[in-house]
């Protein structure tokens, strides 16, 4: 994709959505006495929940390895994208309706609102993504050149779900149906992705669907790098950047197509 | 600068919204048409005001929202030099959950402005807004002129280069209106461009410079403000003419029949058939009677009634001392004449009836209600508020020592 249609998009309206970003949290919590706290609580209350109820209580372990954590961060690992990632589809494909008032009413460049639930979620996730740093620090991990893998495979997966977000979002104003319809696969979605199992517990039949699923390369060079100390798969990652860019081509002309009937329709 | 060329927008209703989707994959027609604007061309210079009037219905919100870019046409060019801002109907993306100052920097940023740009703003528009200390309230706590005075102070305060004005100021109160009249004058005056729609003719005349009525979609009269009100207010009492012509009229008659009132007419001076009565003017109205029977002296009469039902002014031809006689087979013409007819602008009916003595009650022999509908309208030397005129003179008597 070129560069220069992206930046002439995001000049002026760079504003805007940062402002959005911002109003959206503190919307979110609008009225709570803790109010932006919660944006903390909630990733920190997830991580006990996985290290210590999963690890420590239930004593559930990883398969081949006997440390008392190592489950624990195999689920924080994959669920902390994984929640990014479902929550931006879920709620870029219903920004539309959501923003009705606004839309109807004020001239607001739709893409900008795709864009703003997006990076919202990206904050979110990079909270997230903190306390679990600070928690595996405190645990003796080690940085190490892998990591430089993450913002990428991190960006490849955001671009993923803007790009189905893009065509959901276009397509639930006019079949408001979509909206639960995509409730439910992203729930099928995330039992089909070995984020609370290991995929090596899968026959081998299933194992080969498991190729055609776009998040599993991204959720397993996540517990590559971070659980596996390993490398992510590049053929498989290189070919995953040209599909999810593709996609979000695609989603965008397809938008760009029934805009006038979006705008109509709402 | 507004410019608008040859601009349509068709609407695409459907029986149910999947049958659109199915539309996009299936390439068949599964949509009714329905053309809300139909090759507009409207250019409103910058420094002037362009009203905007018609019928609900008319296309009047649609070419609002075609301004202001919340919905895309389906042919035609629009541009716009600069920036636009505006009220469309009632709190322009507001959050009720937010505070009235945080929804100046939400709304702010809708328009194109940066937080600095607001903040320097902000005293301002909480100042002319007159919100005062509900400034910080929950915009939910706010009654509905309270947020449209907010909306409207946002919006001016945007600084755009064309601002449009939705029937939304009416909810504010004279005072706020009045205000907001002058500010939008001293934008015009700055080279600002400004659309305005509303039902308050009134409002129209003052402010515009030009007028364009819409009707079904397209432009039927365009020019000076006080002619297109004139063709508008034409249009409306035709419109309510031929609804309530053929069934309303007859239908609400009733008596023995012995005499038939067989038409009336409301005329003018010169004896031409007219449906508006121009406030102060002279008019007639005109009875052919038909008497079936020899029934001694039979009572003509008029009564006014206004919109509501209300009965305004009534007459008849034994209070003014008239008698008529009613000889068997004979047709009478009867005329009331009115040299000051000085009811404010509104809605009229008239009903007729003949009947015995001073009243119906004895003998009623044909009463018809809403027998004509009429329109009464202001002309600029007659301006006055109510219902009737009462010419009241004005003495200055001179300084107080």
């Amino acid at each position: 994709m070129n560069v220069n249609p992206i930046k002439r998009f995001l000049k002026g309206r760079g504003t805007f959505i940062a402002e959005l970003v911002r109003r959206d949290f503190v919307e979110r919590f609008a009225g709570s006495i803790l109010g932006s706290m919660w944006a903390f609580i909630w990733p920190l209350v997830n991580l006990f929940v996985y290290i210590v109820i999963f690890g420590k209580l239930m004593g559930a372990r990883l398969p081949g390895s006997s440390e008392i954590n190592a489950y624990g961060i195999y689920l924080a690992v994959g669920l902390i994208p994984w929640t990014c990632f479902a929550n931006t589809i879920a709620r870029t494909t219903s920004v539309f309706l959501d923003k009705k008032s606004v839309i109807s009413k004020v001239q607001i460049s739709l893409p900008s609102l795709l864009l703003f639930v997006n990076l919202s979620e990206v904050v979110t996730y990079i909270i997230s993504m903190l306390i679990l740093a600070v928690f595996l620090a405190c645990n003796g991990f080690e940085i190490n050149p892998r990591l430089i893998y993450l913002p990428f495979i991190f960006y490849l997966q955001q671009i993923l779900a803007l790009g189905i977000g893009t065509l959901t979002a276009t397509l639930t104003v006019f079949f408001r149906d979509l909206k639960e319809l995509v409730g439910v696969i992203m729930q099928l979605w995330f039992w089909f992705t070995p984020i609370v199992y290991v995929a090596d517990i899968l026959p081998p039949t299933v194992k080969k669907i498991l190729l055609f699923n776009p998040v599993f390369p991204i959720i397993e060079s996540y517990q590559r790098i971070i659980v596996f100390k390993d490398l992510p798969e590049t053929h498989i990652i290189l070919w995953l950047t040209v599909a999810s860019h593709l996609l979000l081509l695609v989603a965008y002309k397809l938008f760009r197509i029934l805009e006038k009937d979006v705008r109509d329709a709402l | 600068m507004i410019y608008v060329e040859d601009v349509s927008k068709i609407f695409k209703l459907y029986r149910h919204p999947g049958y659109r989707l199915k539309e996009v994959f299936f390439k068949k027609q599964y949509h009714k048409k329905f053309t809300a604007l139909n090759r507009i061309s409207l250019t409103v210079n910058n420094g002037e005001t362009v009203g905007i009037i018609g019928r609900n219905g008319a296309g009047k919100s649609t070419l609002l929202k075609l301004l202001t870019g919340v919905m895309i046409p389906e042919s035609g060019t629009i541009k716009i030099d600069g920036k636009i801002t505006g009220l469309l109907e009632l709190g322009t993306g507001f959050n009720p959950e937010f505070t009235g100052r945080e929804n100046i920097f939400l709304n702010s940023t809708y328009a194109g402005l940066t937080r600095e740009e607001v903040e320097f703003r902000l005293d301002d528009i909480i100042n002319f807004s007159e919100l005062g200390q509900y400034i910080d309230e929950p915009l939910k706590t706010y009654s509905s002129g309270m947020a449209m005075r907010l909306a409207f102070a946002t919006a001016i305060h945007a600084e755009p280069d064309a601002f449009v004005v939705d029937e939304a100021l009416s909810v504010g109160d004279a005072s706020f209106q009045q205000k907001c009249i002058a500010r939008i004058k001293e934008f015009k005056d700055k080279g600002g461009a400004i659309v305005f729609v509303s039902h308050d003719l009134n409002a129209v005349k003052v402010l515009c410079d030009r007028a364009i009525m819409l009707e079904r979609g397209t432009v039927v009269e365009e020019g000076d403000p006080e002619q297109v009100i004139n063709a508008y207010n034409r249009s409306l009492s035709k419109q309510t003419d031929s609804a309530s012509a053929g069934d309303e009229t007859r239908q609400n008659c009733y008596g023995n029949m012995k005499v038939v009132i067989e038409k009336l007419q409301l005329l003018d001076e010169d004896g031409k058939e007219i449906k508006v009565i121009v406030s102060r003017q002279k008019i007639k109205i005109k009875f052919y009677l038909a008497i079936r029977e020899d029934i001694g002296d039979i009572t003509l009469g008029i009564l006014i009634r206004d919109r509501f039902g209300q009965d305004i002014y009534g007459t008849n031809s034994n209070h003014l001392g008239k008698k008529i006689k009613g000889i068997s087979g004979e047709r009478k013409i009867v005329e009331f004449m009115i040299d000051d007819f000085f009811l404010g602008a509104g809605k009229y009916t008239l009903t007729a009836a003949v009947h015995t003595e001073a009243t119906h009650i004895d003998q009623c022999y044909h009463w018809i209600d809403h027998a004509c509908s009429f329109a009464v309208v202001m002309n600029a030397d007659t301006i006055f508020s109510g219902i009737c005129d009462m010419q009241a003179q004005l003495k200055i008597c001179g300084k107080v020592t």
